[in-house]
């Protein structure tokens, strides 16, 4: 592989001199390892989405200079945080500089009075919370990515959380933050003239845009986060049902419940108890009756968290749900960030266990709507796998998305044979892909509440879900990327740039 | 779908015979490789002592075995990425922490086992000809002197190998002999002086090994593993020749060499028994055979040596030590937290890339400082010398359990600190 | 673990038929039945300990995982024992 013409030496030299020459890594190996995010694709093509040169930034002011420096050369940027992202925002589309933040993870300010703390985008909010927890703090924004996701990517990708039920998503956990703009320019995003506001009226509300962009639009360098008391207690029932309607049924009356300390509520239908039934300790031994679980769970004080358990216990018990002990209850809620993306889940039709990649597909969607949703994505997942013996469906579940009951993540785990993936089967799934998220759209979702959707498939179908919005995503983009460095060819960006591009002025 | 099974990574040791190919590594590491590039976890990652400090991301476990899959393809030769395996202390963090060990290891009977691929890795390199020169250094002074070269400049040999002894009338073989690592028997003797008086004072037999080479663990780390094997079998006929049928084992490093590289050499004919010594000193406590009385007025916290707390699950014993020594105050700091602690002295990488060891002991030096301890004990003397350093800065003295015990027995230890 | 002989960690006790899938060889820990692991991904060699030593670090990891997020964990047993009084 040859450096892009735009990379000779001169600017190679010019980043060296910003960052150090250790800084700058032209190996192979280095940008082979930055072109790969958690999602599967084929691995015969792995060698697309490799980037020229990989650059590992310090500082707020070097990530400025590097982009500075590349879109003087019109070279294209690729931010990259945890790399641990579903749709694939981290991943080189047009090879170019991956900006690669991981060292920028230190913690600079712990504001005790105010309940803030300040970081650099590449901490992982794991060692931060082992820190904050000398204070008695805790940050509490809790993707299955946990022990290795970073601050940065949940604001390139505005994250989802597993208790965002109770603490909000990463928008609302994040307060503000330093945002390098495509020209290299600096600008602090978020309420007030300071770092510290959780809600002004003054202006536009940039957060949100700045957030969730899949790295379209800028690179996060630092921010600024809201910081809770570190609960004093925890609960977590999970219980077992005979059927999905009743689990269904008693998922949406917990939700609605309205108690305070209510930070989630999951559902899991029969494909999830049959996959967790082949690897899973805590279900092997279920009996055959168990076709549904569900899971609540609870944080605050332990006076607040017992007066609410007892309203979450009481409602399950009376919808028919069987308790499932403490012990699996307790297993099963620390397990959550570890027992999704295990690949030899994965079972080719002869039942034989192979290593399949986990790919889940996200969509928001309303609680009203869940199971005629479910229904059409197994039939999509059925389809496929008869077709090609490299998918496996792991099931479905649906996850609280706020403290109301109001809507909820739900996903369908597909495991992918990776090794196998050839063209043919790749097409289909990125066909199956676009008939998934055209059954979230149909039901009045969103084709993601988590991962985004800027993968093949999906993607074709996000000017459906936004209409007129898509068309000022456009005027944005064109607006503050005028040269379409900035991570180009996600999102379908790029007709930004074509002659009658964004219509929408 | 039909498949000849796939040849296993734990099937045979890697060769290191000089023919060493790519494409028949490629075969045995695949389904491990793809184990992990098709898990979407990095966990990891955050635990790896080298990826905290470096924030490098070709120098983690995932892109450990992400490259297989890269040679797999086509795309990368070993060439290419041989200097970045260097970037490894074998501490384990990694392949534990693995949701792919940790959550379904025992399942499967399939773990992450980037340890072992780190190793095959460096010896594909050796077998292509591709050396780092430290280790190339470090192996061939090994080979002339059947010891490392832990004192730099100056020399190590066998005739020197028991000098740490000098005075403690200890037999020469026996049915039971105490092995004493190359870091211990030449630069911090103190460590093997305490734990054979420990032994003495509680009346338990032992000898040492008639003539002791290097157990040939380090080398099998930097992929030099036909020596290694050279160095495991001169041990082993030594043993036989001599009787023994047990072999008390103070260095963490070395209980891993025996338990786990030695049955790799010598399959079923591998009969020695392993013995930790540190387990058995706990046990002595707990049956009164050593009742530890003088005070020991330091302010302690205890660093678990990789190869003991992540690699072996033992964390017990050596709590259970310094619980028993009246006037210590123990800050302790729980076993799992402590997976993503190292000292940085292990799997060769002080010798190739002693910078990036400071930068891991500074910062395993600083979490005990937040502490407010004036000591951090050790149970590996392999970490003691980088720990060391790193505690002078912040007057933490690093001390050996061992030498610890021994102080609160009443016994002059003696010997070295290394410095 | 106690002392190392390659006998004893070399051979796996006897397995006991869980499910369909699954089996048991030591108290309480599943296995998957080695028969759907012999033709695209065969099993490693593994010691005793290893098993062991994964299975208690495993139950130590999920301790530290509740301590992490908050200072107790409440029994919803004992909730759910109050509700049925």
């Amino acid at each position: 592989m040859t450096v892009a013409p735009q990379l000779a030496e001169p600017v190679l030299d010019d980043l060296r001199q910003v960052l150090g020459d250790e800084h700058v890594l032209t190996g192979k190996a280095a940008r082979f390892n930055r072109a790969r995010v958690p999602a599967p694709f084929p691995v015969h093509r792995w060698a697309e989405r490799v980037p020229d040169l990989v650059v590992l930034p310090g500082s707020t002011e070097e990530v400025s200079e590097v982009v500075r420096i590349a879109n003087a050369h019109r070279i294209p940027i690729v931010p990259r945080d945890g790399g641990t992202g579903l749709t694939d925002g981290a991943v080189p589309l047009r090879r170019g500089i991956v900006v690669d933040v991981k060292r920028m993870n230190g913690i600079l300010e712990i504001d005790e009075v105010n309940r803030t703390c300040t970081v650099g985008a590449g901490i992982n909010m794991l060692k931060l919370n082992e820190v904050l927890a000398a204070y008695g703090l805790i940050y509490p924004d809790d993707p299955a990515s946990y022990p290795c996701s970073l601050v940065g990517g949940r604001i390139g990708t505005s994250g989802w959380s597993l208790i965002g039920s109770r603490y909000g998503h990463s928008r609302d956990l994040v307060l503000s933050f330093d945002f390098v703009l495509p020209t290299g320019k600096v600008i602090h995003v978020g309420d007030g003239a300071g770092r510290k506001l959780s809600k002004s009226s003054s202006g536009y509300q940039l957060k949100h845009l700045f957030m969730g962009h899949q790295g379209t639009l800028g690179i996060a360098t630092e921010a600024t986060l809201k910081l809770f008391p570190k609960p004093e207690a925890e609960l977590s029932p999970f219980f077992a049902f005979p059927d999905y309607d009743s689990a269904y049924r008693t998922v949406g009356e917990l939700a609605r419940a309205g108690v305070a300390t209510f930070a989630g509520a999951v559902l899991f239908d029969e494909w999830k108890v049959d996959y967790l039934r082949r690897d899973d300790e805590a279900y092997i031994p279920q009996p055959a009756d168990v076709r549904a679980l569900v899971c609540a769970v609870a944080y605050g004080y332990e006076d607040e968290v017992i007066a609410g358990g007892r309203r979450l216990m009481r409602i399950a018990k009376e919808n028919g749900a069987r308790y499932l002990g403490d012990e699996v209850s307790e297993g099963d809620w620390a397990a959550r960030h570890d027992r999704y993306a295990t690949p030899l889940h994965g079972r080719v039709r002869s039942g034989q266990v192979v290593p399949m990649s986990w790919h889940c597909e996200d969509a928001a969607i309303n609680y009203s709507e869940l199971p005629q949703v479910r229904l059409e994505w197994h039939e999509i997942v059925r389809r496929l796998r008869e077709r090609f013996d490299m998918f496996d469906d792991w099931g479905m579940f649906t996850y609280t998305s706020a403290n109301t009951g109001v809507d909820y993540l739900t996903e369908i785990d597909v495991g992918i044979w990776e090794q196998r993936l050839d063209d043919e089967s790749w097409a289909a799934w990125v066909r199956a892909k676009r008939d998934i998220a055209e059954v979230a759209l149909r039901y009045g979702g969103s084709i993601s509440a988590c991962h985004g959707s800027c993968r093949e498939g999906e993607v074709d179908l996000v000017p459906q879900e936004l209409g007129g919005g898509y068309d000022v995503m456009l005027d944005v983009k064109r607006a503050i990327d005028p040269n379409n460095i900035m991570n180009p060819g996600k999102y379908g960006l790029d007709r930004a740039y074509e002659p009658d591009g964004g219509s929408g002025s | 779908m039909t498949d000849t099974p796939a040849r296993h990574e734990t099937d045979d040791p890697p060769r290191s015979d000089g023919h060493g190919s790519t494409e028949e590594f490629v075969e045995q590491w695949s389904n491990a490789a793809y184990n992990c590039f098709s898990s979407g976890h990095k966990f990891c990652r955050e635990v790896c002592p080298v990826m905290q400090v470096t924030r490098n991301e070709s120098w983690t476990p995932t892109a450990f075995h992400a490259n297989v899959v890269a040679m797999e393809q086509g795309e990368l030769e070993i060439a290419d990425i041989a200097e970045d395996y260097v970037n490894c202390t074998g501490c384990g963090a990694c392949e534990l922490r693995c949701p792919n060990t940790l959550f379904t290891g025992d399942f499967y009977r399939f773990r992450t086992r980037t340890v072992d691929l780190v190793k095959a890795v460096r010896a594909l390199a050796v077998d292509n000809d591709v050396h780092q020169q430290g280790w190339q250094r470090w192996n061939l002074l090994t080979d002339e002197r059947t010891h490392e070269p832990v004192l730099g400049d100056t020399p190590v040999s066998q005739e020197h190998v028991r000098d740490w002894s000098d005075g403690l009338n200890i037999p020469v073989g026996g049915e039971t002999i105490l092995f004493v690592d190359c870091e211990a028997a030449f630069y911090r003797t103190s460590v093997p002086r305490a734990v054979a008086q420990l032994l003495q004072h509680a009346g338990y037999e032992f000898g040492l090994m008639n003539e002791q080479w290097c157990c040939g663990g380090p080398a099998a780390e930097m992929g030099y593993v036909e020596q290694s094997k050279r160095f495991a079998r001169h041990n082993l006929e030594d043993w036989r020749a001599g009787g023994v049928k047990r072999v008390l084992v103070l260095d963490p490093h070395d209980y891993i060499t025996f338990t786990e590289d030695y049955p790799k050499y010598f399959g079923d004919d591998y009969d020695i028994e392993i013995v930790l010594v540190v387990e058995v000193l706990a046990e002595m406590i707990r049956d009164g055979r050593l009742k530890p009385a003088v005070p020991v007025e330091r302010t302690v916290t205890y660093h678990d040596p990789c190869r003991l707390n992540k690699r072996k699950g033992v964390w017990k014993e050596p709590r259970q030590i310094l619980s028993a020594i009246p006037g210590l105050v123990f800050h302790d700091v729980d076993r799992v937290t402590q997976w993503s602690y190292c000292s940085g002295g292990g799997g060769g990488l002080p010798i190739e890339k002693p910078e990036l060891t400071a930068r891991i002991s500074e910062s395993r030096v600083d979490k005990a400082a937040e502490l407010g301890v004036d000591t951090l004990v050790s149970a590996c003397p392999w970490s003691e010398r980088p720990l060391s350093e790193a505690g002078d800065a912040r007057q933490i003295d690093v001390t050996d359990i061992h030498e610890l015990l021994a102080e609160s027995l009443g016994i002059e230890v003696g010997g070295s600190r290394g410095r | 673990m106690s002392a190392y002989r390659h006998s004893e960690q070399s051979r796996p006790p006897e397995a006991r038929q869980i499910t369909e899938v699954a089996i048991e060889r030591f108290d309480d820990v599943f296995e998957v039945d080695p028969k759907l692991m012999s033709v695209h991904v065969v099993q490693q060699v593994f010691p005793n300990w290893d098993t062991l030593r994964i299975v208690a670090s495993r139950h130590d990891h999920l301790d530290w995982m509740h301590s992490h997020w908050a200072a107790k964990v409440i029994s919803a047993q004992a909730l759910l024992d109050e509700i049925d009084d």
